[in-house]
């Protein structure tokens, strides 16, 4: 058996963000689960995100766990089709503000934090777009 | 009312919060003994147990039976929790729907809390790492303090709050901790000294974090009050729980910013008490940040959305005022062992009904507490009571 969320790191690696559409209730969710959290159907689709979004609230952890950089930004992502989902932002802090239009891009996982089976599978970060 | 048992608190005992070296036997054993001599029982008459299950790093396992043999005690009912910082509330609250059923007729329900033990930026944020969504949020390397930080960030934006007010609940907490006697700090703390203390997670600072230390606790729950006890009984009057669809920040229905968990929990135990939240007269609620306990008056009703910070700034949650919070000093000023936090809630709240409290609300007649994990999103809420049931 392969794990449920393999679409999603297939995917990423070829530069496309999945996230989910239930056929149920029309709603769309993050992360992937064949259970829909708005109205438990389980018609549920893999959907292609455009990846963009906007910056619900963030911050700027000082101390961090042995295995990541200290000083890391990290947000919460509200993304165009509506999910919200946490990502590191490759940004410099002071230039935030809340409701700064973000994209997703992939990007090689360069933390220490062993992620198991996935981990040579890319990962993801918000960067500011310019408006 | 119902002919039911009533749950009746008739012994206590805890040790101080800070730093302890002797073993997890000796402090549970310490609390046990204290609580049980203070319930004026036997130690036989115990027929059930309930904690929170250690720790994974609390060096001994298998805690709960390791002490049947240790007290050489047999029970109907024992249950170890561990549903992180509710696991206190639940443990309580099964001991009070046990006794309450017949079930049992003396619960003791104990909590200790290691963590002295572990290394905060290593073992400790190793195991926090986990509690988030393995396969999409640990990779990102957040801690509880960056999570906390961004649900005060969008409070700031949304209600238009001065970042600086916030650093009074912090201020208030202190000030209310310096005459506890258990609490980890006796010394009151400045506005300018919180704001100017280390940055953890931007914008929280230090001084608004709760800081981690030992501790533990015990209390008896007898199925009525007690004819040997030390201490006039306390009714455990009304019990609730509820558990957001959230975990941690996200959540496909809340802002960060509100926190159901808290208004449905205690609406059920007011209920279950058969009274309003406006019969409340003193609050020990499980508020780890300066911005959650604002939200907890929020969410109680107390004061409106946005409104939480305004009502320590003029007095409202003050000892002395309309809806005192944390008059113990709460975790900000007591100091904070996860597991123990919410027996420690209990504990003040019983006090503020016998009279006898650090920092007494006079006259107090209703006490509630509350537990929560992750970002507020368990959360326990227990109602206490001088009344004797009907």
């Amino acid at each position: 058996m392969t794990s449920y969320t393999e679409p999603f790191w297939s995917a990423l690696e070829e530069g496309r963000f999945l996230i989910h559409g239930c056929d149920g209730c029309e709603e769309a969710f993050f992360p992937p689960s064949p259970i829909c959290p708005h109205c438990h159907s389980t018609d549920v689709r893999w959907e292609e995100a455009s990846g963009e979004g906007r910056i619900h609230t963030y911050t700027r952890q000082h101390t961090t766990a042995a295995d990541f950089e200290d000083g890391i930004v990290v947000g919460v992502v509200e993304l165009a089709e509506g999910p919200r989902l946490l990502a590191g932002i490759d940004a410099r802090y002071e230039a935030l503000s809340i409701d700064d239009p973000v994209d997703l891009e992939v990007r090689r996982y360069d933390q220490a934090f062993d992620r198991g089976r996935l981990a040579d599978s890319p990962f993801y970060v918000a960067t500011v777009r310019s408006e | 009312m119902t002919g039911q048992p009533a749950p009746t608190v008739s012994g206590i005992g805890l040790v101080p919060n800070g730093r302890y070296s002797i073993p997890d036997r000796d402090l549970a054993l310490g609390v046990i003994r204290e609580a049980v001599a203070e319930a004026g029982i036997d130690l036989s008459a115990i027929d059930g147990l309930y904690m929170p299950s250690p720790r994974p790093w609390t060096p001994q396992g298998f805690f709960s039976t390791y002490l049947h043999r240790l007290l050489g005690l047999e029970t109907r009912r024992s249950i170890e929790v561990a549903t992180g910082g509710t696991s206190g509330g639940h443990a309580f609250h099964a001991a009070v729907e046990n006794v309450r059923s017949g079930a049992v007729e003396a619960a003791l329900v104990l909590a200790l809390e290691r963590h002295s033990l572990i290394e905060t930026t290593g073992p400790y944020f190793d195991y926090v790492a986990t509690l988030f969504d393995r396969e999409f949020e640990t990779p990102i390397g957040l801690t509880i303090p960056g999570v906390y930080a961004q649900s005060l960030r969008r409070y700031l934006f949304e209600y238009g709050i001065e970042r600086e007010d916030v650093a009074e609940i912090v201020v208030k907490n202190r000030r209310n901790a310096r005459a506890n006697p258990n609490a980890l700090f006796d010394e009151a703390v400045t506005r300018r000294e919180v704001l100017s203390s280390r940055p953890i997670a931007d914008p929280i600072r230090l001084y608004e974090c709760p800081a981690p230390c030992d501790g533990a606790a015990a209390v008896v729950i007898t199925d009525g009050p007690s004819d040997g006890a030390a201490e006039p009984p306390v009714s455990v009057a009304g019990i609730g729980a509820h558990h957001a669809a959230s975990h941690l920040l996200m959540s496909h229905r809340n802002e960060p910013t509100e926190l159901p968990a808290i208004a449905e929990s205690a609406s059920r135990a007011v209920a279950d008490a058969g009274v309003g939240v406006d019969a409340i007269d003193v609050f020990e609620p499980y508020t780890p940040f300066p911005h959650i306990e604002a939200i907890f008056a929020e969410e109680l009703g107390l004061v409106g959305r946005g409104e939480g910070v305004d009502a320590c700034l003029d007095g409202t949650t003050a000892p002395d005022g309309a809806h005192p919070i944390s008059p113990s000093g709460g975790c900000l000023g007591r100091g904070h062992p996860p597991m123990v936090t919410p027996l420690l809630n209990h504990v003040e709240a019983v006090k503020q009904l016998r009279g006898t409290a650090s920092t007494q609300v006079d006259g107090a007649e209703y006490a509630m507490t509350t537990a929560e994990h992750g970002h507020v999103n368990g959360v326990t809420a227990t109602v206490f009571t001088t009344e004797a049931p009907a």
